[in-house]
């Protein structure tokens, strides 16, 4: 992993960790395997970091946190919108409950797989579709500026009682570990 | 035992306590038997249930709140089975799973579920929630009463007849005033 790959993961790292959330689940993806690990070795027992089977059990535990005076955080690859859709708009969206998502890109740059684009390339726009505001981090975004992103998302959930999103397309010209 | 009927059973042990119920029919029932404030329907969200339940035993967990209560259905939980096993995997003591098992999907047609053949408690019980099972409401209350005590996390299998309450109102509330009133009530609990 190159030097800008692995620091945007740390930034990221450290923006999840200095919004203190109480807890974050995740579905897996090879992309966000570094972020996934450093959370669950870093976040302290307050805040507890566990995988869910699908996305939209994420938003369904995560979205409650708030009813409790809580806030969580989802770490997911962005296909798994298909999947998140209904969860965040009848619940998340509807109820007006903050959450952060943080979701790595496929089907772009560096993509090797043949099919995937057909559900992620469309994702910004199902979101805009949906009313679910989406901010975007990618080749052009310095380390640090993947943080500083991040934990503005994680501001503009509370702030504005609703889910919010961050995609991440994190494929490096330099590191073809990280293309998809 | 009628759905309604178990409603009113639940409700008697729930006053102070959190209970998420699934939606349409149930929630609608739930709320003709009482609309409470430590209530939270979902309107839509079906399968979702279960996953919010957990949510708030995460959120409550520590605090002067003892219990999250869910109120399913089998179709719902169908829905999102992974739901049951994330529930085992956590391993939330304070975690209720109340599972109203008609064997249909008693708001659309009384079409039958795959638990029609299926043993949901058994299921359950693989992925290491608690099982207890009642089929009538002095056996629902037992069982309750014991899942609001002992350590869960508990799902309690409660078999139901199919249908609805006739002439039960819609639930017709704005979802985020709904959320307000259910969050008030609950964040007045944890921070006492």
């Amino acid at each position: 992993m190159t030097t800008t790959t692995q620091r945007r993961h740390d930034h990221v790292i450290e923006a999840v960790l200095g919004m203190a959330p109480d807890a974050v689940t995740y579905v897996p993806s090879n992309s966000i395997a570094p972020l996934i690990t450093g959370l669950t070795e870093k976040s302290p027992s307050s805040t507890r970091v566990f995988p869910v089977s699908r996305e939209e059990e994420a938003v369904g535990i995560v979205g409650a946190l708030p009813l409790a005076g809580r806030f969580g955080v989802i770490v997911m690859q962005d296909n798994g919108f298909g999947n998140a859709l209904t969860a965040l708009t009848t619940f998340a969206a509807s109820y007006h409950l903050p959450l952060l998502v943080l979701a790595n890109t496929r089907g772009g740059l560096g993509e090797y797989n043949s099919m995937i684009h057909s559900i992620s390339a469309p994702v910004p726009q199902l979101l805009q579709a949906a009313n679910i505001p989406a901010f975007t981090l990618d080749r052009r975004n310095p380390p640090q500026d993947w943080r500083a992103t991040v934990a503005e998302a994680g501001k503009h959930a509370r702030m504005t009682y609703r889910p919010v999103v961050v995609l991440m397309e994190f494929f490096d010209f330099h590191d073809e570990e990280s293309r998809a | 035992m009628k759905r309604i009927e178990a409603l009113k059973t639940v409700t008697e042990h729930t006053h102070d306590l959190p209970v998420t119920a699934t939606c349409a029919a149930t929630s609608r029932e739930l709320a003709a038997v009482d609309d409470r404030d430590n209530h939270l329907y979902l309107l839509d969200s079906m399968g979702l249930t279960v996953s919010v339940g957990t949510g708030i035993a995460l959120g409550v967990a520590g605090s002067g709140v003892r219990r999250s209560v869910v109120l399913d259905g089998d179709g719902s939980l169908l829905m999102n089975l992974g739901a049951a096993a994330t529930a085992g995997y956590l391993q939330q003591e304070n975690l209720v799973i109340v599972l109203l098992d008609n064997g249909v999907y008693a708001s659309t047609a009384a079409i039958p579920t795959q638990a029609a053949t299926l043993d949901l408690a058994a299921v359950a019980e693989s992925v290491g929630l608690r099982v207890q099972r009642a089929s009538d409401t002095d056996e629902l209350s037992t069982v309750l009463a014991r899942a609001l005590t002992d350590p869960g996390p508990w799902f309690l299998h409660v078999t139901i007849e199919p249908g609805n309450e006739p002439n039960t109102p819609l639930l017709l509330v704005d979802p985020a005033v709904h959320a307000d009133r259910f969050r008030r009530w609950l964040t007045g609990r944890t921070a006492a």
